[in-house]
């Protein structure tokens, strides 16, 4: 048993450790006195917080009209609109866990003591970080387009609420920690002490978290049951599920192709394209666009058409391109992780090179292709392409809609094999040479060896790398966006199209929320069948 | 026995055929951006030529001259580096109590921090934005500041876990022995045991920042005064040149890219090794 008194963190660490756990002395009865006080802070603290989130709510203007008569709204939504889940959750259970810790005080635990010094450093930090916050907002001018310099009078003035709490914050913790011998018994067990401890070091994470992903995370959900919009200051309205069913309504139609009158077969537009009847008078009424149509043969043809033809069209080009690039990748990635794994002269010269596309950020590395892809002769791919002989003439890479998103899977493959290839090639290292060795005695040739020894044993790390890549694929926005612009669609730049362009954040929200799910149902997809090991 | 050795020839000339292939299709891009920062933007218009005729540095003086270019390369460090900062320390922090400390809700937490590995950037961005505006931080530095953790914070945290998991537990007990507390055994004794990992993990986070896209050009739409570099040079217009200033595009390119290029080439062991302990242990 290891018997020592555990020091807080932000208490000079220098000092020597107290030897002995057991009370030094009887409190006077002002150290008595001094600890109602801070549980009764405590207590007063997680009222406050209540108390606080009551108000908020029912001052709320939209809350307030609905509950006055005043608008027809849902008042669930009202509330998750301004409010969310995740902050009314935690001002509660942490409202309840102070609460609950200041009668514990009382009690005269040392682990509760523990505890409540904790949560006052932390709530220092934290009122601290709000007065910041309010002093910055409250000087900085309102309008940025009248340069009237940061108003101190009022930053001052808003940041003096924080700094009372504060003082009182920090005073309590100022007795607590002289008074933790003198008052508390006993003695906090090992286990208490790292449980303690490993929260305590969480609780920034946490924060960060809960502000940066859990936070917009929610607001994206609830915002994509709405027709909330970013400029303007419109009512919102709950839409329920009308957004996605714009998004993902789409139908499947056979339909023939256009005769051409003098030949009796299919007509055909000038790049040799097969040219299709349109789907019925009646879906185009409700709305459904084409698409596109995939040809069955026999003149006839599977039309695709939606509601949102560029979403369904996004959506089919994304996958497109997951699919073939990270396909690709694997291929070629495991080809150069084999050539990189045998031992030759230069081998880490060629690894650092690999390096390369990696580190050159994905925009630049896709204004460099730009250039290279030009449609004349200025653009280096055509030049080599047509001195070599392999193409006749130029091609219009990043124009011509048949191959737009090849060159995009050329460029990302490109840019991301050599990721996929040192994933790999870590995978490959691990495998033990005498497998090799053993495979060759039993008489097995080079590809038998492949598919016996190699592919097996680097299962898991192919896993892990496939699912990398198609997580980040399936949201690939920087390439499309800067090479085809709005000329052909990616999911994700369609979502930044209608969130800037269009400001309709509840339909963009909605996207976002089905790129979500999708890479969701990836990612499970893969940890089931290839079994990644998380742990 | 000759016609063995003849085939052993055939395959070492086979072998660096593949090895001179893959080394130029990785390569040859760079090559491509360097070659057409010397070359003006009229010989950029013409045919192409695997050496610029006329070598010049005018779109370099351009870019050192273009205001835009180098307020973004300041937005850029002041972002990355205020990021790294960040990740690291309150990164290193969950780490170790993840890794080295046990209690209960631990599974939990690591599932919780892996999953956000795993986070599409793009279905929070309509949610961020609307908390970036309310916070009243639109449109500033300080908006790519307080999103960035959602990439480099989770990836952070996982990798200095599976680095604090690898150091030998012997080290907290002498430390514990000895009398020191978790609070010292970690900062005294662990931290500086782990300083090579958060080299890696701070490098492979700056490079995060550096080379993110998405935020950057949301959150700057209004304010082209607080543009990073990826968003300047996506929406790049010259100096010396109106229309399409390509030459000068590659020239800030490499402006940006070669300071990164030599940061991952002289730690290239510590970026590979970084990047393969989130995925090969997993």
């Amino acid at each position: 048993m290891v018997t020592r008194t555990p020091k807080h963190p932000l208490e000079d660490i220098d000092e020597p450790v107290m030897p002995s756990p057991e009370r030094m002395r009887s409190p006077t009865d002002i150290e008595a006195v001094t600890i109602e006080l801070i549980s009764g802070l405590f207590i007063l603290i997680g009222l406050g917080a209540f108390a606080l989130l009551f108000v908020s709510i029912n001052s709320d203007p939209t809350i307030q009209a609905i509950t006055q008569g005043r608008s027809e709204q849902s008042l669930i939504l009202a509330f998750l609109d301004s409010f969310g889940i995740v902050v009314p959750i935690l001002v509660l259970v942490l409202g309840g866990l102070l609460i609950w810790l200041g009668v514990r005080l009382r009690q005269r635990g040392i682990t509760a003591a523990r505890w409540a010094q904790l949560a006052l450093v932390w709530l220092s930090v934290g009122v601290g970080v709000l007065g910041l916050s309010a002093f910055y907002n409250a000087g900085r001018p309102v309008l940025a387009l009248t340069d009237t310099g940061f108003k101190w009078a009022e930053a001052v003035g808003a940041i003096i609420p924080h700094a009372v709490i504060l003082v009182v914050l920090l005073v309590a913790l100022r007795w607590l920690s002289r008074l933790i011998n003198v008052i508390f018994e006993g003695d906090e067990t090992l286990t208490a002490r790292d449980t303690r401890m490993a929260w305590n070091l969480l609780i920034p994470t946490l924060a960060v978290l809960i502000v940066v992903a859990a936070r917009p995370l929610e607001e994206t959900f609830i915002t994509s049951l709405t027709d909330k919009r970013f400029a303007g200051t419109q009512t919102v309205n709950f839409v329920g599920l009308n957004n996605y069913a714009r998004l993902l309504s789409f139908r499947l139609d056979i339909v023939p192709c256009r005769l051409n009158e003098e030949t009796n077969s299919c007509a055909t537009d000038t790049t040799g394209a097969v040219r299709w009847e349109m789907i019925d008078r009646e879906m185009l009424r409700q709305g459904f666009r084409p698409v596109s149509t995939i040809d069955l043969g026999g003149g006839r043809g599977l039309t695709i058409s939606a509601i949102d033809a560029s979403f369904i069209s996004s959506a089919g080009n994304t996958l497109f391109f997951t699919v073939v690039s990270v396909l690709l990748e694997l291929v070629l990635g495991l080809f150069v992780a084999m050539v990189v794994n045998s031992k030759f002269r230069g081998r880490g010269l060629m690894r650092a090179a690999m390096l390369v596309p990696w580190a050159i950020p994905t925009v630049i590395s896709a204004r460099l292709w730009e250039i290279m892809l030009r449609d004349n002769q200025s653009g280096i791919l055509n030049k080599m392409l047509v001195d070599l002989g392999i193409l006749s003439q130029s091609q219009a890479w990043l124009a011509n809609p048949n191959i737009q998103l090849w060159s995009l899977i050329l460029v990302d493959v490109w840019k991301t094999t050599p990721f996929m290839a040192l994933l790999l090639l870590a995978g490959l290292q691990t495998i033990p040479e005498d497998l090799y060795e053993a495979a060759s005695v039993d008489g097995a040739n080079r590809v038998r060896q492949f598919f016996a020894v190699t592919i097996p044993l680097l299962r898991p790390t192919i896993a892990v790398a496939l699912v990398f890549r198609t997580l980040d694929a399936l949201r690939v926005f920087d390439v499309f966006n800067v090479l085809l612009g709005r000329r052909k669609l990616s999911m994700a730049t369609y979502n930044f199209e209608t969130l800037v362009q269009n400001q309709d954040g509840g339909y963009a929200s909605a996207i976002g929320v089905i790129i979500f799910i999708l890479i969701f149902i990836f990612a499970v997809i893969y940890v089931r069948t290839l079994g990644v090991e998380t742990e | 026995m000759t016609a063995k050795a003849l085939r052993h020839l055939l395959g070492r000339v086979g072998f660096w055929l593949l090895v001179i292939v893959i080394a130029v299709y990785t390569l040859f891009p760079f090559y491509w951006a360097l070659n057409s920062s010397f070359k003006s933007e009229q010989e950029i218009m013409e045919p192409a030529s695997y050496l610029p005729r006329n070598p010049t540095l005018i779109n370099y003086q351009g870019v050192f001259q273009n205001d835009e270019f180098i307020r973004a390369l300041g937005n850029s460090a002041i972002v990355s580096a205020t990021t790294v900062l960040l990740a690291l320390v309150v990164g290193s922090f969950a780490a170790y109590a993840l890794g080295r400390l046990r209690f209960r809700g631990r599974t939990a937490m690591l599932y919780a921090v892996l999953s956000m590995t795993m986070f599409p950037q793009i279905s929070v961005l309509s949610g961020l934005f609307a908390i970036v505006r309310d916070l009243g931080v639109f449109g500033s530095q300080l908006s790519l500041i307080i999103s960035y953790p959602i990439f480099t914070l989770p990836f952070t945290v996982w990798v200095l876990t599976s680095f604090f998991r690898g150091l030998p537990k012997e080290i907290e007990q002498a430390a514990l022995v000895d009398g020191a507390t978790t609070f010292q055994t970690f900062r005294m004794i662990l931290l500086p045991l782990t300083a090579p990992a958060l080299v890696t993990t701070g490098l492979l986070a700056f490079i995060a920042a550096w080379n993110e896209y998405l935020f950057a050009l949301t959150f700057t739409m209004t304010n082209p005064s607080a543009r990073t570099v990826p968003v300047a040079i996506a929406l790049f217009s010259g100096r010396i040149a109106r229309e399409e200033p390509i030459a000068e595009v590659m020239a800030a390119a490499m402006v940006v890219t070669l300071p990164l290029l030599a940061l991952v080439l002289i730690f290239q062991n510590r970026i590979v090794a970084g990047l393969t302990a989130g995925a090969v242990k997993g």
